[in-house]
C-alpha cells in the first residue's frame, strides 16, 4: 500500500479514529467497572459493620457481647484481611472482642487518628494491615444496648484492599486482551473494506489498459453507482477522441481537396506559356505541391498517432487494394500473389494500413515485370511482452536497386529520384508510418529478382 | 475520338478541354454530376476524365450508375483525395485508371490515349495498317516512313478508324465518335474528309463498304 493511495488515506483514518477510541473507551469501562467494584466492597464491609454492632451490642449488661451471625467465614482465618475487632474507647475498663483472624494484633481506630465520620456516622481508613497488606477498615462508636450514658466502645470491620485491586486487575487485563483483539479485527475488517471497495477502480484501469491495446472499444461492465459517471464521462471522452481523430482526417482530407485542383490548374496554365516567369510559376507550385503533399501526409500521421485502440483486420484491406492494383495494371498482366495469414490484424488504423501496402504494392506493380508477392504473418504470443508482431512482405520480379541505392533510401526522406512526380518510390511515408507505429521497414533483395520490402509491424 | 470531361472546378475544366482538343479529341464538358451522369449516359464516348468531388451527384455514384447500366467506356478518375482507400473505392466503383491532383497534363494524356488503345484492343502506342502507321503519342501519321500531313479534323477521322480498322464503321458512329454534341450531325462532311484521306494517303485503305460505312483494311491484311 503506497502513502499516496486511496487504499491508504481510508486505511490511516480509520486506524487513527480506531486506535484514539479504543483506549478511551478502556479507561471509562475500567472506571466505571473499578468504582462499582468499590462500592460493592464498601457496601459489604457496611452490612458486616452493621450487623457486628447491632450483634455485639445487643445486650442489657455493660459488656459487649460476642456476635453470633457474621457470615464471613474468612474471620475465622488468620491474617485472611477481614477482621473485626470491638474495644473501648480512650482506653476506658471494658471487654475487648476481637475475630480470630486478627490473632493477638490490634487494629488501630481512625477514631484515634481523627478521621471524620460520614453521614451514618462511619469512619473510613486504609491503613497497612498487621501482614503487611493494605486493608480498609470502618468504624462506628456506639454503646452497650446503644444507651448514650454507658462506656463508648469502637466497633471496627476491616476487609482487604488487595482483594478488590486483584479483582480490578484482573478485570483490566482481560479487558486490555479484548479491545486490542478487537481493534485488530477492526484494522482487518477496514483493510479488507479498503481493498473490496476500491476493487471497481482495478477494474477501471484493467478496462482502460484493454482499451488502449485495442482489445476492447470501451469501459464495458457494470460498475458502481459512485464512479458509473466516471465511466460514461470516459467512455464519452474516448468516443470524442475518435471523433476528433475522424474529424481531423476529414478535415485534411478537405485541406488536400481545396489545395489540390487550383495548384493542377496553376501548374497546368505555367506549363503551356514559356515565359521565363510561367516557368518560375511551375517550379514554385512544384515547391508547395510537394510541401502540400508532405505535411498532409504528416498531418494525417498525427492524426493516427492519437487515436486509442484500433485493430485492422489485414485481409480485408489487403484484398481490395490487390483487386485495384491489378486492375490498374490489368494492360502489364501483373499478376499479385497472396499469402496471408487469415486471421492476422494489425493494431492501428485501417487508413495507414491501406497507406503502408498501397504504395509498396503500387512500386511492386510499377517496376515488377509478371509477379508480385504479398506475404503476412504473425508471430506467437511473446511471452514477456504479451504482444505479437505481424511481418509483411512485398516483393516484385523488377529489376530491383543495387545494394548501394537500398542503403540510400533506407535513410528516411530519401528518394531515389525526387524530380519527376510519381517516381519517388513513396517510401519515405511508409517508413515513417511504420515507425510511428513502433514498427520498421527494410529493404532487402528478393528471390524473384527484384525488391523485397519488409515491414515490421505491431499485431493483436 | 470522343471525351467526355467532368469537372466542376472551371479552370481545370477548361484546361482540360483545350488540351484534349490539341491532342485530338472531341471534347464535351460538364461542371456539375448531374449534367456529367446524363451525358456519359446518353452520349458514346471513348474516354470519361471523372472529377470525384463534384456538385449534385458525386463521380462514386455517377460511375456507379452508368456501370450497372452497362455502361462500359474507359473511365479516369480524378481526384485530390489521393489515400489508397479513396482510390480502391474508385476502381471498384469500376474505373479504369486513377490520377491523382495535381497532375501533369502529359500523365493525364498518355493515360487517355492507353485507354483508348486499350478499349479498341490495341497493346502498342503505334498503330499500323499496311504501310500506314499511327503514332498515338506524338499523333503523327506516316505512310511508308514518310509522314502524312493531316488538318485536325481529318486527323480525328483516320485516328478513329485506325483504332477499329478491320471493323466496319458506320457514318453515324463516326459522327458520334469524332465531333461534341454541338456540331451540326446533318451536314455530310463525313464524306468529304475521307475523301479528302483517300488522297492525302498514297495507299489505298479505307475501304467503302456500301450500306453500312467504311472500314480500314489493307489488301494484304484480306484473306
Amino acid at each position: 500500500m503506497r502513502f499516496n493511495s486511496l487504499a491508504f488515506r481510508l486505511f490511516a483514518t480509520s486506524a487513527a479514529w480506531t486506535l484514539l477510541v479504543l483506549p478511551l473507551a478502556g479507561y471509562l469501562i475500567y472506571a466505571l467497572y473499578r468504582e462499582d467494584v468499590q462500592v460493592s466492597f464498601d457496601a459489604q464491609l457496611k452490612k458486616l459493620l452493621t450487623a457486628l454492632a447491632v450483634d455485639s451490642m445487643n445486650t442489657t449488661g455493660d459488656q459487649p457481647v460476642p456476635p453470633q451471625n457474621l457470615y464471613e467465614p474468612l474471620f475465622e482465618v488468620t491474617h485472611s484481611g477481614w477482621y473485626w475487632q470491638v474495644r473501648p474507647l480512650d482506653n476506658a475498663q471494658g471487654r475487648t472482642l476481637v475475630s480470630s483472624s486478627l490473632a493477638s494484633e490490634v487494629l488501630p481506630s481512625p477514631y484515634d487518628r481523627k478521621f471524620p465520620t460520614d453521614l451514618t456516622g462511619t469512619r473510613w481508613m486504609n491503613v497497612p494491615g498487621p501482614h503487611g497488606e493494605t486493608i480498609r477498615i470502618l468504624e462506628v462508636i456506639d454503646t452497650p444496648g446503644h444507651e448514650p450514658d454507658k462506656t463508648k466502645y469502637s466497633v471496627i470491620v476491616a476487609g482487604p484492599l488487595n482483594w478488590l485491586e486483584e479483582t480490578v486487575a484482573k478485570f483490566r487485563n482481560r479487558l486490555t486482551t479484548a479491545l486490542s483483539l478487537f481493534g485488530l479485527g477492526l484494522m482487518g475488517v477496514t483493510l479488507f473494506q479498503v481493498r473490496f471497495g476500491l476493487l471497481p477502480l482495478r477494474r477501471i484501469e484493467q478496462g482502460l489498459s484493454s482499451i488502449r491495446s485495442g482489445a476492447a472499444a470501451k469501459l464495458d461492465g457494470q460498475l458502481p453507482a459512485e464512479i458509473e459517471p466516471l465511466q460514461s464521462e470516459l467512455n464519452a471522452l474516448i468516443q470524442s477522441n475518435n471523433e476528433i481523430v475522424d474529424r481531423a482526417r476529414t478535415q485534411v482530407g478537405n485541406l488536400a481537396h481545396a489545395l489540390k485542383t487550383p495548384l493542377a490548374v496553376i501548374t497546368n496554365e505555367a506549363r503551356e506559356d514559356k515565359s521565363p516567369f510561367a516557368s518560375k510559376v511551375a517550379q514554385q507550385a512544384q515547391i508547395m505541391r510537394d510541401q502540400v503533399s508532405h505535411y498532409l501526409d504528416r498531418a494525417r500521421m498525427a492524426a493516427s498517432a492519437g487515436a486509442i485502440g484500433r485493430v485492422t483486420p489485414f485481409e480485408p484491406v489487403a484484398e481490395p487494394l490487390v483487386r485495384a492494383l491489378e486492375r490498374i495494371n490489368r494492360d502489364k498482366g501483373i499478376a499479385i500473389r497472396m499469402s496471408v495469414d487469415r486471421d492476422a490484424k494489425f493494431q492501428g488504423e485501417k487508413q495507414d494500413l491501406e497507406e503502408m501496402l498501397g504504395n509498396l504494392l503500387d512500386n511492386a506493380c510499377k517496376w515488377g515485370r509478371k509477379n508480385v508477392q504479398l506475404k503476412a504473418t504473425v508471430s506467437p504470443l511473446d511471452v514477456k511482452s504479451k504482444t505479437r508482431r505481424l511481418a509483411i512482405t512485398v516483393e516484385d520480379d523488377g529489376p530491383g536497386l543495387t545494394d548501394e541505392q537500398r542503403k540510400k533510401i533506407g535513410k528516411r526522406g530519401m528518394r531515389l529520384d525526387e524530380t519527376k512526380p510519381g517516381s519517388g518510390l513513396g517510401l519515405s511515408i511508409v517508413s515513417d508510418l511504420a515507425t510511428s507505429y513502433r514498427g520498421s521497414m527494410a529493404l532487402e533483395a528478393s528471390p524473384l529478382g527484384g525488391l523485397l520490402v519488409r515491414l515490421d509491424l505491431p499485431a493483436v | 475520338m470522343r471525351a467526355l470531361v467532368v469537372e466542376d472546378d472551371k479552370d481545370l475544366n477548361r484546361q482540360l478541354v483545350t488540351a484534349l482538343g490539341d491532342a485530338g479529341y472531341a471534347v464535351d464538358t460538364a461542371l456539375d454530376g448531374e449534367e456529367g451522369y446524363f451525358l456519359g449516359d446518353t452520349e458514346p464516348y471513348d474516354v470519361v476524365i471523372l472529377d470525384i468531388g463534384l456538385p449534385k451527384m458525386d463521380g462514386i455514384s455517377i460511375l456507379e450508375q452508368w456501370r450497372r447500366s452497362e455502361r462500359k467506356m474507359p473511365v479516369i478518375i480524378l481526384t485530390a483525395r489521393d489515400r489508397w482507400s479513396d482510390k480502391v473505392t474508385g476502381m471498384d466503383a469500376g474505373a479504369d485508371d486513377y490520377l491523382a491532383k495535381p497532375f501533369h497534363m502529359e500523365e493525364l494524356l498518355a493515360r487517355v490515349r492507353a485507354q483508348v488503345r486499350r478499349a479498341s484492343g490495341h497493346a502498342k502506342a503505334e498503330i499500323e495498317c499496311g504501310p500506314l502507321r499511327l503514332d498515338t503519342k506524338s499523333a503523327r501519321v506516316t505512310c511508308e516512313g514518310q509522314q502524312v500531313k493531316l488538318t485536325s479534323h481529318e486527323f480525328r477521322l483516320l485516328a478513329y478508324l485506325m483504332h477499329h480498322n478491320g471493323r466496319v464503321v458506320s457514318r453515324t458512329e463516326l459522327v458520334e465518335h469524332l465531333y461534341d454534341q454541338d456540331f451540326d450531325r446533318d451536314s455530310n462532311t463525313i464524306e468529304v474528309f475521307i475523301g479528302r484521306l483517300r488522297k492525302k494517303i498514297p495507299v489505298d485503305v479505307i475501304q467503302t463498304v456500301r450500306g453500312l460505312g467504311y472500314r480500314m483494311s489493307h489488301g494484304s491484311d484480306e484473306v
